[in-house]
């Protein structure tokens, strides 16, 4: 029964396994015979071996149906009882030359997340249209799904065609819709092939039926596209690109442990850290149990051991120093929404990029379009959005739209994948662009933050004031400055009026140019947090979002939110400034309060009502906070 | 030195990375069969020669004795830290394959192991399982999440992308991690060839039949075979009419007999 390829019979001459195996996921609406194709496909080329159809035979009579090809890949009970396919599985087939490994893809919306799970191991799709139900739902999530994972080549295949009674005219017809809509994703349509996956028609051998079609069978017309891998196995022009996945220190020996993402390395280059833009040299290539290696290219998973010790973290993407990635907070990406759970814009999500992954929260840069492309502001399990990802933690990336190349995402809520998704090439990334100089090395200092907060006996922290105008921030930041700077803390205050005075002096009062203000605000405190200081901030920062970026920029052990609230109509009154009297004359657009709304933050360590509480009761209870998390000792405040 | 294998080498070793980069309290299920031979192998590549991590067997006290002899002998040979699990308790309740197969399974296999990894309080498993071995194990995530409670929910697993694992999750949740999920039976053998792996001696033909797959001595058949060597059971495997699971009896017990053990824990 089995029939192998008969030059793989002979593993002396045969070639076919010194290359990589190529990935092709077969794709489409549910029911349109995805799962049969792949079983009538393997049953055609020998690959099901006797006890398994013999088990199959046995299961199919027992529901009285005639042998299934699907149920070779669909195994669940629940898929063979339902005729459906939950998961994804792959199998090989290698056949006169033609070897690959073919994804199943499931075609129900509701496992959607299973179909981009096997279509994210691809590098070629295989569309199943029905020849009856033409391009469907599911038809066209599944091409938009392979645009965004990178997959540039899709072969059709029009099946069922014996519903039809073979017609050419029927097949003409949906083949050119199904091109144009390829083409639409950006794809390349390679061919598409009129076959009956039940029969095994047009698969590997020609089928007598359509003699109209004048094409190669589907297997043949896969096997030529899967020998291009081939060639691009030879790029090695690529740019260096390899993830720091963890630091290994074995023997007194500090392994670096990286997988080789793009190009090539050797003993003796000069290599460069992104995001930290620390530089060191390669001294060795290992590798267990060879040793040293002359060179790693790409995929490979080795050891490195650099020339001069260096503290790196997993997280790194290491290149040479004259190609270097881009590296930002703020990342422009498309995605798919995989999750049953819809986006939530208040929450915030874990980005994953190479190795590196932090805090981020999503922000629709346009409406996500969903089927036939209606549109809407939420975004829900199918739906594709282009997104602005603003990040805890800069991450290096590359934009380019190159094959295996840094570019590609996936976003987590806590436990779990929500979306997957790739950089934006046509976007520029940033509005300021923050790329760190290759010449700028993070600098630790001699003197850690632990010396100089044991010195002058007082942690640091940093303590965030937030609330509308006139609530009473600046005046509680000065306050509470005065009380601990006579208890001996060193203390420093960021008055957010201040900052706009100087370093800020570029931005506005548009929701984007807040952020960024936070963003700064965040970091200089940040700076100071690390040279020992208690630093007050003291910023309207009216975004939830922009808030839970601070502070995990500070890291929110070290961070603590004080809400300062005053009504509304009580800090009218106040108005230190004038600046409602401003607004009230029209004098002042995008005004906290009136235009643009305030979030009150729903957790904060501390909420001091201004309208019923003195200034000194306030210190008082800042002050208790402090004491609680060990920031100052007991003994110090009176 | 075939690309393939390469290929399949260096994905296996990232998964591996990642793991041990998620958490440090992770061993290696070792049953001494082939593939969780090639796992160990696999592992030292991980960690340039090193094996920080425990070995962990779940000894049912029925498994072919020669493969204890070999287990020992190799941990000893090679200093490795060995974690033994077993169900006493059902044991000598006077738990074996007269009282049901799948029942026995899940006592002296499923269960032992739950226990083992409670006790050990470890977070994470690897696993030598491949997706061509039978229908439930093709459906397999690589970092697939095992609640105490929920076993394997296999209708709803986690969508995993590219090389992104859900490494994350709560702390009653242990981790079962699959690098060679997509190794075929003649990718272990191919590679066993090339590594110059030492396999258990029962894999190879003794009076004309040899174990094409190691488990309980109650439970596993062995076929008519020639094969004496590692080159000629990659021959054998090119056209052999029969699976490689053909000789395990608890897979026969009714067609959907190993998703029914996986679901509540079995490996």
């Amino acid at each position: 029964m089995l029939m192998l390829c008969n030059t793989c019979a002979q593993p002396d001459t045969c070639k076919s396994r010194e290359k990589s195996m190529p990935v092709v996921v077969v794709v489409g609406h549910v029911d349109h015979g995805k799962s049969t194709l792949l079983g009538r496909l393997l049953a055609d080329t020998g690959h099901l071996r006797q006890d398994k159809i013999d088990h199959i035979q046995k299961v199919c009579d027992s529901k009285g149906l005639g042998l299934e090809p699907a149920f070779f890949l669909d195994a669940l009970e629940e898929e063979q009882a339902q005729g459906i396919s939950i998961d994804t599985t792959s199998v090989n087939v290698d056949f006169h030359g033609h070897r690959m490994s073919l994804i199943d893809a499931p075609g129900h919306i509701d496992f959607l997340k299973n179909m981009a799970s096997g279509a994210s191991n691809a590098e070629y799709g295989l569309l199943v249209i029905d020849i009856q139900e033409g391009i469907r739902a599911q038809t066209r999530r599944h091409l938009q799904v392979l645009s965004i994972l990178g997959i540039n080549d899709v072969v059709v295949v029009v099946n069922k065609m014996d519903l039809v009674k073979y017609d050419q005219e029927a097949f003409d017809s949906l083949a050119s819709q199904a091109r144009e809509l390829i083409v639409n994703e950006n794809v390349n349509c390679v061919a598409v092939v009129p076959i009956c996956a039940f029969s095994g028609e047009n698969l590997v051998e020609r089928s007598t039926n359509m003699s109209w079609y004048t094409g190669q069978p589907l297997l043949n017309l896969l096997g030529d596209l899967c020998s291009r891998t081939s060639a691009i196995d030879e790029q090695n022009a690529a740019p260096v690109r390899m993830v720091l996945q963890d630091v290994y220190k074995f023997d007194e020996h500090r392994y670096l442990a990286v997988r080789v993402v793009s190009g090539k390395i050797e003993p003796g280059t000069e290599v460069f850290f992104s995001p930290s833009g620390k530089m060191s040299t390669v001294a060795s290539v290992k590798s267990f149990p060879t040793g040293a290696l002359l060179e790693a290219s790409r995929g490979a998973s080795v050891g490195l051991e650099l020339s001069e010790q260096l503290f790196v973290e997993r997280g790194e993407v290491i290149s040479l120093p004259d190609q270097l990635p881009e590296v930002d907070t703020r990342l422009s990406a498309r995605i798919v929404w995989l999750y049953d759970a819809p986006f939530d814009p208040n929450s915030t999500y874990l980005v994953k990029l190479g190795s590196k992954q932090t805090n981020c929260r999503l922000e629709l840069s346009q409406p996500s379009a969903g089927d036939q492309g209606a549109v809407s502001s939420a975004l829900i399990k199918g739906d594709f959005a282009d997104v602005i990802i603003r990040c805890a933690a800069p991450i290096a990336f590359d934009k380019t739209l190159r094959k295996s190349a840094l570019n590609q995402l996936v976003i987590c809520s806590q436990y779990e994948t929500v979306a997957a998704g790739v950089i934006d090439n046509r976007r520029r990334q940033s509005a300021k662009c923050i790329t760190i100089d290759k010449n700028i090395h993070a600098e630790t200092g001699y003197v850690e933050r632990t010396q100089k907060e044991a010195r002058q006996e007082h942690r640091a922290a940093v303590i965030w004031l937030t609330g509308l105008s006139g609530s009473g921030k600046s005046c509680l930041a000065r306050a509470l400055e005065h009380r601990l700077y006579r208890d001996g803390c060193n203390v420093a205050v960021l008055d957010a009026d201040n900052m706009r005075l100087g370093l800020c002096a570029d931005l506005g009062f548009t929701p984007e140019q807040r952020a960024e203000n936070v963003r700064r605000l965040a970091c200089v405190a940040k700076l100071m947090l690390d040279n020992g200081f208690i630093c007050i901030v003291a910023a309207i920062s009216p975004y939830e979002r922009d808030r839970e970026l601070a502070n995990a920029i500070v890291g929110s052990d070290d961070f603590s939110e004080v809400f300062v609230f005053c009504p509304l109509e009580l800090c009218q009154q106040r108005d230190p400034k004038g600046l409602y009297k401003r607004v009230a004359l029209g004098q002042i657009e995008m005004f906290t309060g009136f235009d643009l709304p305030y979030q009150p933050p729903q957790k904060p360590a501390l909420r001091v009502d201004s309208s019923l509480l003195t200034v000194d009761q306030e210190v008082d209870q800042i002050i208790d906070i402090l004491l609680g998390k060990g920031v100052i000792p007991s003994n110090q405040t009176t | 030195m075939t690309k393939h294998l390469n290929d399949l080498e260096n994905q296996s070793v990232y998964i591996i990375r990642e793991a041990y980069s998620a958490t440090r309290s992770m061993a290696v299920l070792w049953s001494m069969g082939k593939d969780s031979t090639v796992l160990m192998h696999l592992v030292r590549k991980a960690f340039m020669g090193h094996f920080p991590i425990p070995l962990l067997h779940i000894d049912t006290s029925y498994k072919i004795p020669e493969m204890i002899a070999w287990r020992d002998a190799l941990v000893r040979k090679n200093n490795l830290r060995l974690i033994v699990g077993q169900n006493h308790q059902s044991l000598a309740d006077g738990m074996g394959p007269e009282k049901g197969r799948l029942i026995c399974c899940s006592a002296l296999k499923t269960q032992a192991l739950i226990d083992i990894v409670k006790q050990h309080g470890l977070q994470a498993l690897l696993l030598g399982i491949r997706k061509d071995e039978e229908g439930s194990r093709g459906k397999e995530r690589v970092v697939s999440p095992r609640s105490t409670d929920e076993g394997w929910q296999y209708k709803n697993q986690p969508a995993e992308m590219w090389g992104y694992y859900n490494l994350h999750v709560p702390s009653d949740v242990h981790l079962r991690i699959h690098p060679i999920l997509h190794w075929t039976e003649l990718d272990v053998w191919e590679y066993i060839a090339r590594e110059n792996l030492e396999v258990m001696p029962l894999y190879f033909a003794n009076n004309g039949k040899r174990y094409r797959s190691l488990g309980c001595a109650t439970c596993t058949n062995t076929i008519r075979s020639r094969a004496h060597t590692v080159n000629e059971i990659i021959d054998e495997l090119k056209v052999i009419p029969t699976s490689e699971r053909a000789g395990r009896a608890q897979d026969l017990e009714h067609a959907y007999a190993m998703q029914h053990l996986r679901t509540t824990g079995y490996m």
